[in-house]
C-alpha cells in the first residue's frame, strides 16, 4: 500500500518537474531558425509519451493497491487473452504511426535543401572552425588533403580555376544574412567533429575524407554560439565559434572585407617586419594555437599570450623562471616539459622549423 | 515425439566432472553453479570500479575545476566507465552469472553441455578484466575516446591513450569476446539439446527464453565488434588505413607507425561495424532483465505471466528486428541521409513488441495476489523505469527529433535509465529472489528496501532532469560548460543537483553489496522453496543444490512453468514436475 | 513442415543430434559472421577508395618458363583445398561405417592437403612481401587498402586452416590409436569434418570476392 503511494508520488513528481523546467528556463533554447517543426515533433512526442507514462504508472499503482495480498485473496488464473493483446498491439501501432509519419515528413524536408540557398562550407579541425564561400563564380574550388600546409590551410588546389575566387574566412566567426536559406557543406581536416548551433536546431557530423551537409534559414538577428557536438579530443569542449546573423547590408560589408584564395599566398620568408607579424599571426590561426591561448589576457586552456613575453612566471613545481625567447620556443617544440602553475600538460607537440618558430615567437612578443 | 536412442544417456543426465582438489573445486571448477558465482563476484567488483569512475565524472561536472580533474582524466573515466558497465558488468553478470546458474537448474539438467569450456570462459573473462585494468599502467593511460572508440580520434594525439591505452582496450575486448563465445555456445547448446523429459521449448520459463535469445544475439553481434577491433588494432600497429583517411592535424600530415601517411580509410565503416554490434548488445542486456522480471512478477503476484505465448513471440521478433536498427545511432554521423527513413521506421517498429511485453507484465499484476516482497519491489520499480527509458527511445528513434537531441544529455539520460537503473533493479531483484536457492538463507529485507528506494529514486532525481538538460541543448562528453551563453544558470544548478544525487545513489549501491556479504554469513536460514515457486530450480532436494543438481533421477516435467493459483488446487502453486492429475499435496485436483 | 514443428515442439532436444555437433554448428554460424564482416568491410572500402584497385590477375601471377600465368598459384590452392574437403567427406563416411583404417587414411590425406595449402599461402605471402614489396601501409600497384585487406583476410583464413590441421591431426591420431573403436563412437570425425568444410567454404568466398573480382 505504502509502496504504491510512493510510486504514485514519483509519477506525479515528473509532471511537476515538467512545469518547473518550463518556468525556469530549461527548455529548448530560443529558436532562431526555420526548424520549428523539429520542436513541434519533439513536443508531440513528449505529450504522447507523457500521457502513456502517467496513465500506465497510475494504473500500476492502482493494481498494487487493489490486488495486494490479503487474507484469503486469490489470483485469477487466466493464461492469455489474445483479443485484448491484439487490441493493445493495434493501439500501440497507431501511436507509433502517429509519431513516425510526421517525423519522417519533417525529415524529408531536412534532407532536401532549397535550390537557391546560400552555399557556405564549414571546416572543422582540432580545435577551431573556419569557413569558405564559393565566391563570384558560384563554385567551390577543388580541395585535396595533399595541398594542406601551413600556408594553405584550406587545402585548395592552386591550379584549379574555380578556387581562385573562393572567399576564405580563417576565423571562427561566421556572418550570415537574415532570412536566407543557408546550405552548409561540412568537412574536417583531422578527426570527427559536428557543427551545431543550439538555436538553429540542426547538426551534422564532419567526417574527414568525406563531405556532409545540413541546411537552415536563420530567422532572428543575433550572435549564436557554434558548438562541436562529436567528441574530438581533450579540447572538444573549447571548440567554440560564433554565428552572427545580421541584415543583408551588414553581411555584404563583412563579406567584402574577407580575403580570397588568390590573394593569400603570402611569402613567409619576406624580410619586412610587417609581413612577418602578419605571417606569425596567420600561423597561429592555421595551427590552432589561438584555440587554447587567448590574445586578450583571459585565461583559457593555455596561458594567454598577451603580456607573457619577458615576464617572470611560476611553474607547477613552484620554481620561477623568465618567459624569454628560449622558454617560449621550448614550450612549442617540447610543450609538456615546463608547465606553468594552474595549467595542465595537454599541449600537443608542434614540429615547426626555425623560420616558423621565429615568426610565432615574434608574434607573441608583439602582443606585449 | 521422436525418440532416438542417443549414445549419451540423456535421461540420467550429462557426465559431469567430479572435482578432487581445492583448485578444481573452487578455482577451476566445472560446476555451473560455481562458475556462475565466479562471474557474479568478478563482475560486481568491476562494477564497483565503474561506480567510482562515475562519481569522478560527476564531481567534475557538478563542481568544475574544484577537484583538479584534468580533461585527460575526465575523458579516460567516461571511456572506462562506459566499457566496464556495458560489457564487463552487465553482459557478464546477466549471461555469465544468471545464465550459468539458472539454465541447467531450470531445464532439469545436471550441468551445461560442455562444462570444461564453461570453466574456461570465466577464466578468459577474468583475463579480459585484468587486461582492461592494465591500461592504467601503460604509458599514456587508458584510452579516452569514449566507450564507442571512434577513429580517427582514438588513434591520434589529442585523445588520451591513443598510443597504448587503445591497444590494451582492444586486446581486452577480444579476450572478452572469446570468453563470451565459449560461454554462449554452452548456453545455446544446453537450452536446445539438454532439457529434461517433458520440458519442451514452450514449457521453459521466460527467463530461459530471454537468456537463450540474448546469447543468440551475442554470438551473431560480437563478431562485428571483434572485426572492428582487429581492424582498428591493425591501423594502430601495422599502419593499415581501414578507418583512417588522409589527416592533416596540428599542421602536419599524420603518419602511422611506419612513417607513411594514412589514406583512404572510412571512419564511417567503423561506426557501422561498431553499432551493428552495439545495438544488439543493448538487447543482450535487456532480454535477460526482461526474463528475470517476468519470473519475479509471476512468482510474487502468485499469477501466471499473462500471455506466455505472445511474450515468447515478442522476444523472437525483438531479437530479429534488433539486427536492423543499428544506424539510429548514426542519424547525424554523415551516412547517406536516405538511410534515415529506413532505420527510423525499424526502430519505431521494435517499440511495438517491447510495449506488448510491458502490457503483459502489467496485466499479470491485474487481478493478481500481490505480495510486496523485496523482489516484487524491484520488479515493479523496473516496470516504471523501463517505461520512462523506453518512451525516451521514441524520441531518439524518430530521425527528425533525433537531429535536435543527438549527442545531448537526452541520449545520456535515456541510456542510463534503460541500461543503468532498469538492469540494476532487475538484477538486484533477481539476486534477492534466488539468494535462498544459492545459499539457503534470505537477504535482509530492510537493507533491501533501502537499496531499492535509493536506486529507484535515482531514475527520477538524476536521469529525468538529464533528459531536460538535453532538451535545453546541453551536449554530452563536455568537460565543463563554462562560457556558454545559451546555458542558463538554472541548468548549471541542475548539474550540481544531479551530481549530489548521483553521489548518494552511487554510495547506496554499497548497501546492496554489504547485504549480500552479511546475509551470506548471518542471513536467516529458510526451508526449501521459500517463495513457493513453480519452476524446477526450486524443486531440488537441498538449497543450495548439490553437485549434479538432482541426486537421483532428473525431474520429469508435466506442465508449464506458471501454474500459480490454479482453481481447485490445494495450494496456490503447482511445481512443473508434478504430474497432471495430482497437485502439490498429492491429492487429485479438480482440473 | 510437419517434421519441423515436431522437432521444435519436442522435449529434451530440438535437434536430434549430439550436443557436440550442435555446438560446432553454432560456433560455425558465429564464425560465418566474422568472415562475412571481413568481406563486407573489404567490399565497402573497395567501392569507396579514391585510388584505383590493383588488378589481381597481375599481382597474383606466377612466372613460369618465361610466361606470366595469372592466378595459377591460387587456382592450385583452391583445387587442393576443395579436394581436401572431398577426402574429408570420404573420411567421415568411412567413420560412420566404422572403417577405422579407411577413415584414418583419408583424414591424413586431408591433413596433407591442409598443410600444402598453408605452405603455398606462406609462399604467396613471401613472394608479395619480398618480391613485390606489398605492405599493409602501401604497395606499388594501387590503393593502399589492397595490401592490408589481403594480409588480414588471408591471414585469418590461413590461421583457421592451421587450427583445422592441428585439430584433424589430434582426431586422426586418436582414431588410428583405436580410441573411438573402443567406445564405438565415431561422431567426432563428423564434427571435425564440419569445421573443415566451413574453412573450405570460406575460402571459396574469399577466392571469389578478392581474387576474381
Amino acid at each position: 500500500m505504502m509502496a504504491s503511494i510512493v510510486f504514485a508520488i514519483f509519477t506525479l513528481l515528473v509532471i511537476v518537474f515538467n512545469y518547473y523546467s518550463i518556468e525556469n528556463d530549461f527548455w529548448f533554447p530560443e529558436l532562431a531558425s526555420n526548424w520549428g517543426a523539429l520542436d513541434t515533433a519533439t513536443l508531440m512526442t513528449l505529450i504522447i509519451s507523457g500521457i502513456v507514462f502517467v496513465g500506465l504508472s497510475l494504473f500500476i499503482c492502482y493494481c498494487l493497491v487493489r490486488f495486494r495480498h490479503k487474507e484469503n485473496s486469490k489470483a485469477e488464473y487466466q493464461i492469455e487473452n489474445n483479443k485484448l493483446e491484439s487490441w493493445l498491439a493495434a493501439v500501440t501501432t497507431i501511436g507509433v504511426i502517429i509519431l513516425l509519419a510526421p517525423g519522417l515528413m519533417v525529415y524529408s524536408d531536412l534532407i532536401n535543401e532549397p535550390e537557391d540557398s546560400l552555399k557556405i562550407e564549414a571546416i572543422g579541425e582540432q580545435w577551431t572552425w573556419s569557413f569558405r564561400l564559393p565566391g563570384a563564380d558560384g563554385f567551390f574550388g577543388k580541395t585535396h588533403p595533399k595541398h594542406f600546409d601551413l600556408n594553405n590551410s584550406f587545402g585548395l588546389d592552386p591550379t584549379d580555376q574555380y578556387a581562385q575566387d573562393d572567399i576564405l574566412i580563417k576565423s571562427n566567426i561566421l556572418h550570415l544574412p537574415i532570412d536566407k536559406a543557408v546550405s552548409l557543406s561540412l568537412r574536417s581536416k583531422d578527426v570527427l567533429h559536428d557543427f551545431y548551433v543550439p538555436q538553429f536546431r540542426v547538426k551534422m557530423d564532419m567526417v574527414p575524407g568525406q563531405l556532409t551537409k545540413l541546411w537552415f534559414e536563420p530567422t532572428i538577428e543575433g550572435r549564436y554560439e557554434i558548438l562541436c557536438a562529436e567528441y574530438c579530443g581533450i579540447q572538444h569542449t573549447n571548440m567554440r565559434g560564433l554565428v552572427v546573423v545580421e541584415s543583408e547590408e551588414k553581411y555584404k560589408k563583412w563579406l567584402s572585407e574577407q580575403v580570397i584564395f588568390a590573394n593569400t599566398s603570402i611569402d613567409i620568408t619576406s624580410n619586412s617586419n610587417n609581413q612577418e607579424i602578419l605571417s606569425g599571426e596567420n600561423l597561429s590561426i592555421s595551427l590552432g594555437c589561438i584555440a587554447c591561448h587567448s590574445l586578450d589576457g583571459s585565461k583559457n586552456v593555455g596561458p594567454s599570450w598577451k603580456g607573457i613575453f619577458g615576464t617572470e612566471r611560476t611553474l607547477i613545481n613552484g620554481t620561477k623562471l623568465l618567459a624569454d625567447r628560449l622558454y617560449i620556443e621550448e614550450s612549442i617544440i617540447k610543450p609538456n616539459s615546463k608547465i606553468l602553475m594552474g595549467f595542465a600538460p595537454i599541449m600537443p607537440i608542434y614540429n615547426l622549423d626555425d623560420k616558423e618558430l621565429d615568426l610565432i615567437v615574434e608574434y607573441i612578443e608583439s602582443l606585449n | 515425439m521422436q525418440n532416438i536412442q542417443l549414445k549419451e544417456s540423456l535421461y540420467e543426465g550429462q557426465k559431469i566432472h567430479h572435482p578432487k582438489t581445492w583448485l578444481t573445486k573452487y578455482i577451476f571448477s566445472q560446476d555451473h553453479k560455481t562458475v556462475a558465482t565466479q562471474y557474479f563476484f568478478l563482475s560486481l567488483l568491476t562494477g564497483v570500479v565503474g561506480v567510482i569512475l562515475s562519481i569522478v565524472m560527476r564531481l567534475q561536472l557538478g563542481f568544475p575545476g574544484v577537484f583538479d580533474i584534468s580533461p585527460d582524466t575526465y575523458y579516460q573515466s567516461i571511456t572506462m566507465h562506459g566499457m566496464i558497465m556495458v560489457i564487463y558488468l552487465l553482459t557478464a553478470i546477466l549471461l555469465g552469472g544468471f545464465g550459468n546458474y539458472l539454465i541447467p537448474l531450470m531445464l532439469g539438467a545436471r550441468d551445461m553441455a560442455f562444462p570444461f569450456v564453461n570453466m574456461m570462459s570465466v577464466h578468459f573473462y577474468a583475463l579480459s578484466v585484468l587486461l582492461l585494468f592494465t591500461s592504467y599502467l601503460v604509458p599514456g593511460g587508458p584510452t579516452g575516446a569514449g566507450w564507442t572508440l571512434y577513429p580517427p580520434q582514438v588513434l591520434l594525439p589529442g585523445t588520451p591513450g591513443y598510443d597504448w591505452g587503445i591497444v590494451m582496450m582492444i586486446l581486452s575486448i577480444a579476450v572478452f569476446i572469446i570468453a563470451f563465445t565459449m560461454g554462449g555456445l554452452n548456453y545455446v547448446t544446453t537450452v536446445l539439446q539438454s532439457r529434461a523429459r517433458g520440458m519442451s521449448l514452450m514449457r521453459m520459463p521466460l527467463v530461459i527464453w530471454c537468456i537463450f535469445l540474448a546469447t543468440v544475439i551475442g554470438l551473431l553481434a560480437f563478431p562485428a565488434l571483434l572485426v572492428a577491433g582487429i581492424m582498428l588494432l591493425l591501423d594502430r600497429l601495422i599502419g593499415s588505413s581501414f578507418f583512417m583517411p588522409d589527416i592533416f592535424q596540428f599542421g602536419q600530415h599524420v603518419t602511422n607507425v611506419f612513417g607513411t601517411e594514412y589514406e583512404g580509410g572510412s571512419p564511417l565503416l567503423f561506426q557501422h561495424l561498431f553499432w551493428f554490434f552495439g545495438h544488439p548488445e543493448v538487447y543482450i542486456v535487456a532480454l535477460p532483465m526482461f526474463g528475470i522480471v517476468s519470473e519475479l512478477i509471476s512468482c510474487h503476484a502468485r499469477k501466471n505471466i499473462f500471455g506466455y505465448k505472445m511474450m515468447v513471440w515478442a522476444l523472437i521478433v525483438i531479437t530479429a528486428i534488433s539486427f536492423i536498427v543499428w544506424a539510429h545511432h548514426m542519424f547525424v554521423a554523415g551516412m547517406n541521409p536516405v538511410l534515415g527513413f529506413f532505420f527510423a521506421t525499424t526502430t519505431l517498429i521494435i517499440a511495438i513488441p517491447t510495449a506488448i511485453k510491458v502490457y503483459n507484465w502489467v496485466l499479470t499484476l491485474w487481478k493478481g495476489d500481490i505480495h510486496m516482497t523485496v523482489p516484487m519491489h524491484y520488479a515493479v520499480g523496473f516496470i516504471f523505469t523501463f517505461i520512462i527509458g523506453g518512451l525516451g527511445g521514441l524520441f531518439l528513434g524518430n530521425v527528425s527529433v533525433d537531429v535536435e537531441l543527438s549527442d545531448t544529455y537526452f541520449v545520456v539520460g535515456h541510456f542510463h535509465v534503460v541500461m543503468g537503473i532498469s538492469p540494476i533493479l532487475a538484477m538486484c531483484g533477481g539476486v534477492h529472489h534466488w539468494f535462498p536457492l544459492i545459499t539457503g538463507r534470505t537477504m535482509n529485507n530492510f537493507l533491501g528496501k533501502i537499496h531499492f528506494w535509493g536506486t529507484f529514486s535515482g531514475a527520477y532525481l538524476i536521469y529525468i532532469p538529464m533528459h531536460y538538460l538535453g532538451l535545453g541543448g546541453i551536449l554530452r562528453r563536455y568537460y565543463d560548460f563554462q562560457g556558454l551563453a545559451y546555458v542558463s544558470d538554472s541548468l548549471k544548478d541542475m548539474n550540481i543537483f544531479i551530481t549530489l544525487a548521483s553521489i548518494v545513489v552511487g554510495l547506496i549501491q554499497f548497501i546492496f553489496l554489504f547485504n549480500i556479504i552479511w546475509s551470506y554469513f548471518k542471513g536467516k536460514k529458510v526451508g526449501k522453496n521459500p517463495w513457493k515457486a513453480t519452476t524446477l530450480e526450486w524443486q531440488t532436494t537441498t538449497m543450495p543444490p548439490g553437485h549434479g543438481n538432482w541426486p537421483n533421477n532428473l525431474p520429469v516435467v508435466h506442465r508449464w512453468p506458471y501454474d500459480y493459483s490454479v482453481p481447485g488446487a490445494s495450494e496456490d502453486y503447482i511445481p512443473q514436475n508434478v504430474p497432471i492429475n495430482l497437485d502439490t499435496s498429492g491429492e487429485n485436483s479438480n482440473e | 513442415m510437419n517434421d519441423l514443428v515436431k522437432d521444435w515442439s519436442s522435449d529434451v532436444s530440438t535437434f536430434k543430434i549430439r550436443w557436440s555437433k550442435a555446438m560446432m554448428w553454432i560456433f560455425l554460424i558465429s564464425d560465418t559472421f566474422i568472415f562475412g564482416t571481413f568481406l563486407i568491410s573489404y567490399m565497402a572500402i573497395r567501392l569507396t577508395v579514391v585510388d584505383s584497385w590493383p588488378d589481381t590477375s597481375q599481382v597474383f601471377a606466377l612466372h613460369i618458363g618465361g610466361t606470366e600465368v595469372p592466378l595459377l598459384l591460387i587456382a592450385i590452392m583452391t583445387f587442393i583445398l576443395i579436394s581436401s574437403s572431398g577426402t574429408m567427406a570420404i573420411a567421415v563416411n568411412a567413420a560412420n561405417k566404422k572403417d577405422k583404417k579407411k577413415s584414418g587414411l583419408f583424414m591424413l590425406l586431408t591433413i596433407i592437403g591442409g598443410i600444402a595449402f598453408v605452405s603455398m599461402q606462406a609462399f604467396e605471402w613471401t613472394k608479395l612481401i619480398i618480391d613485390e614489396g606489398i605492405r599493409p601501409w602501401g604497395n606499388d600497384f594501387g590503393s593502399q587498402q589492397f595490401g592490408s585487406f589481403f594480409f588480414m583476410i588471408t591471414g585469418f583464413h590461413g590461421l583457421h586452416v592451421l587450427i583445422g590441421v592441428i585439430y584433424l591431426s589430434i582426431v586422426s591420431k586418436r582414431l588410428l590409436a583405436g580410441r573411438y573403436e573402443r567406445i564405438d563412437d565415431y561422431q567426432i570425425v563428423e564434427v571435425a569434418g564440419l569445421y573443415w568444410h566451413f574453412v573450405d567454404l570460406v575460402w571459396v568466398f574469399i577466392f571469389a570476392f578478392f581474387y576474381l573480382w
